[in-house]
């Protein structure tokens, strides 16, 4: 057993949803954000690289170009010329001779690493004291000779610092507000499941009538919460069911156990002759028959308020359904001295339990003609009332008063009057079962209104669709 | 005289039912479950088979009947159980029972069941007429005669006539009649079946001396020529 | 609780800018010094437009920058003063 009303741990960040769904959506973002940089980044140092290579291209074929018409004299003054003019100061040449020597250029010295001719690479610059990178291109020229073209790149290299800045510096605040944001839709879900969650973990100890609170926005939480009301709803219904069972059983099946037990005791107590003893057991046996009857109508009666039943439903006719209670009873009545009257339609199909129709209207009519003294008469009638099938039965009995007809379907429930008749008091709790299985209602009223006796008339209004 | 398979787990159950079948002639072999059950009844032969619905063992009494239908075995089985809901009962039916006892039951009431299914017509020939005594029942006139006399019956009282005759020398109980002749199973709260066969009774024997339809204490009815 | 805050951290000190690769042996460059300066100061006296108004002002302000020492700006003035002139001798 866990200890009782032990509030759970308020659940750490990451076992929280919310911050979990804040996560998510915080990582989609950072994705979308990343894209956006790479196209910046490729858009704009893309370009400006691309620029620059034209340029260098550009440069060196021209270069070329020059040493072809005018020799290494004309090139060397080209080179000198272009260096002069270079106001932005970002170009970078070098022009080695055959053996090695420099013959033009401001690049101190050739870099270690370099490819033949044609090669591209970068290279780190001492510029100006300052560290600057440079995008250098090689080409090799006829007698020996070697050019280095090149261009300082200190633009594109400061470009990747303030992009790399910006990323930086929006990723914290991403991760900032992120964190901020999970926090805050974490609180406000568990705000909005409270309800429910308190709800739960009342009817967790025990206390089956609390509801979820519903707001008017009537979103999923509410629409979550008014299907756990649904359910809460069904389950004290069964749960009520079981235990006005248990109490049934407790409060009228043992005052029968009870007679029973007595009668035998007794006999034990005081039969002398060997009949006697046989006599109460026969009597015995049959006080458990009846206390078994109780019991079977008692599970039925349970049965059919769960909806358990419904699974046996099956197209019939009416008419022929009550028409065969009528003749079952009939001889009964007549014995009585009763008269038994059915005012039946040809046909009225509908869909039901045979069997606990069948049940219903034999509860009523045995009922009726309990009550109805000789010379009295019952009626068995059915008619299609709208969308409705509407079963009576009426006799002209004494009737019930309106308190007691408010009472009348509660279980083991026994007018007054009616105390010293046999039966169990549950005819008319299983009739309002079987039509609540139905779905239907059960009516009470006066079968004579006005007359003396009233009567009774009980109708089952059961829909047809 | 038959041969009956009895699988119940309840000692004392098992007891008092397997004592009654005795007394009343029958040789009855118990198993306490259902392994055993199935084994005694797929290996040697019996008339009948008495299950319990609800069995240990792992084989319950619905999986041992549909095992013995599966092999086509077709002896006759009776369900006991302690579930009463219909939907129990077709299930059990469907599996291959041919009838369904709700526990708790009279003896009575599951020796008369035991008999009318050991005993049914074993030729499948359709009967025409049913004669007990003098008393003769006519299926395709659907007419009744004492000594050649015509009695008028309500066609309800032919089904009723028709069914004890059927088992005649057999206990018929109130139940059997509810379910076989009015095909309704409820608690009709009253005697209301007496009723009905003192009706039956007072038409047949109006005017002879030898009543055919006799009451049975603590079980049914049953119709024979004299006893 | 602690494990998703300190995340944010370590992811920020993971990335922080401006720490490159550690440079191999920069190359220098020979045109920030004093010499070039001299070197352009004397390749603009040998121009014929050079002693036009503004290439003369700027030569003269260059010179000055590279004896102060401000070799980059002094040479950027040089430069341009050599282009001026050379402009005004193609266009001329």
């Amino acid at each position: 057993m866990r200890p009782p009303a032990a509030r759970p741990a308020p659940p750490r960040l990451l076992q929280s949803a919310g911050f979990r769904f804040a996560l998510l959506f915080m990582g989609i973002f950072s994705i979308a954000a990343a894209f956006l940089v790479a196209v910046l980044w490729w858009a704009t140092a893309g370009a400006l690289d691309r620029q620059t290579v034209a340029a260098i291209r550009a440069d060196s074929t021209a270069l070329l170009d020059r040493h072809r018409d005018g020799g290494v004299s004309a090139l060397i003054e080209s080179i000198e010329d272009r260096l002069a003019q270079d106001v932005e100061a970002e170009t970078i040449y070098l022009l080695l001779g055959p053996g090695g020597a420099k013959l033009a250029g401001n690049l101190e010295r050739l870099p270690e690493s370099l490819d033949g001719d044609g090669a591209w690479f970068r290279a780190r610059i001492a510029h100006d004291g300052a560290s600057a990178e440079a995008r250098i291109h090689r080409r090799d020229l006829p007698g020996g000779l070697r050019l280095l073209v090149g261009r300082d790149e200190s633009e594109r290299v400061q470009l990747r610092l303030l992009l790399t800045e910006g990323v930086v510096w929006s990723l914290g605040a991403i991760i900032v507000f992120g964190v901020i944001g999970a926090s805050v839709i974490r609180r406000a879900l568990r705000a909005r499941m409270a309800p429910a969650t308190e709800t739960a973990r009342n009817i967790a100890s025990g206390d089956m009538s609390h509801r979820v609170p519903l707001s008017p926005q009537d979103d999923e939480f509410d629409r979550l919460g008014a299907t756990m009301n649904a359910m809460l709803d069904r389950i004290s219904l069964l749960m009520a069911g079981v235990r006005s069972v248990s109490d049934a059983i407790a409060h009228d099946l043992r005052t029968p156990i009870a007679r029973a037990r007595g009668k035998l005791e007794e006999a034990l107590a005081t039969a002398t002759t060997a009949d006697d003893l046989r006599g109460a057991v026969e009597e015995g046996i049959a006080d458990l028959d009846n206390i078994s009857r109780i019991f079977q109508a008692l599970l039925r009666i349970a049965e059919a308020e769960a909806g358990a039943r419904r699974a046996a439903f099956a197209p019939l006719d009416l008419p022929e359904v009550l028409r065969d209670a009528a003749e079952f009873y009939e001889a009964m009545a007549e014995d009585a001295g009763q008269l038994l009257a059915t005012e039946l339609p040809g046909a009225l199909p509908m869909v039901g339990d045979r069997d606990l129709l069948l049940q219903a209207v034999a509860n009523l009519l045995d009922n009726a003609m309990k009550f109805t003294p000789a010379g009295g008469t019952i009626t068995l009638s059915a008619r299609q009332e709208g969308g409705h099938a509407v079963i009576a039965v009426a006799d002209s009995g004494p009737g019930l008063s309106p308190e007691d007809r408010a009472r009348a379907m509660d279980r083991f429930f026994r007018a007054d009057a009616s105390r010293n008749t046999p039966g169990s008091g549950l005819g008319l709790s299983l009739v309002r079962a079987v039509a609540q299985l139905h779905r239907g209602e059960v009516e009470l009223a006066d079968a004579h209104p006005g007359a003396a006796p009233p009567g009774l008339r009980v109708a089952l209004r059961l829909p047809l669709g | 005289m038959m041969r009956i398979l009895l699988v119940e787990d309840d000692v004392e159950v098992a007891r008092f039912v397997k004592k009654g079948l005795q007394e009343a002639g029958h040789t009855v072999e118990h198993a306490a479950n259902g392994r055993d059950g199935l084994f005694l009844a797929a290996s040697e032969s019996f008339d009948m088979l008495v299950l319990d619905r609800m069995l240990p063992g792992g084989v319950d009494g619905v999986r041992l009947v549909e095992t013995l239908r599966g092999q086509g075995n077709r002896t006759p089985v009776l369900f006991l159980s302690a579930l009463s809901a219909v939907d129990e009962r077709v299930k059990g039916l469907k599996a291959g029972g041919d009838d369904y006892l709700t526990k708790p039951f009279a003896f009575a009431e599951l020796l008369a069941r035991v008999e009318a299914l050991g005993r049914r017509p074993s030729s499948e020939a359709p009967v025409t007429k049913l004669k007990v005594a003098d008393l003769e029942l006519d299926l395709l006139s659907r007419t009744v005669t004492r000594s050649g006399k015509k009695v008028d019956v309500q066609p309800r009282e032919f089904r009723l006539l028709e069914h004890l005759m059927r088992h005649a020398g057999q206990v018929v109980t109130r139940t059997m009649l509810l379910e076989k002749v009015w095909d309704y199973h409820f608690d009709p709260q009253t005697n209301v079946i007496d009723v009905h066969v003192s009706r039956l009774r007072q038409k047949l024997d109006k005017g002879f001396d030898k009543p055919l339809i006799h009451t049975v204490r603590n079980a049914g009815y049953m119709i024979r020529a004299e006893g | 609780m602690r494990f998703p805050y300190a995340l944010p951290v370590v992811a920020l000190l993971c990335i922080h800018p401006g720490r490159a690769e550690p440079a191999e042996a920069s190359l220098r460059l020979t045109t920030d010094s004093a010499e070039y300066c001299e070197s352009l100061a004397l390749r603009l006296a040998g121009m014929p437009a050079a002693a036009a108004p503004l290439p003369n002002a700027l030569s003269e302000e260059g010179r000055r920058l590279c004896a102060g020492g401000h070799y980059r700006t002094g040479i950027a003035k040089l430069r341009r003063a050599i282009r001026l002139a050379n402009e005004a001798r193609a266009g001329g």
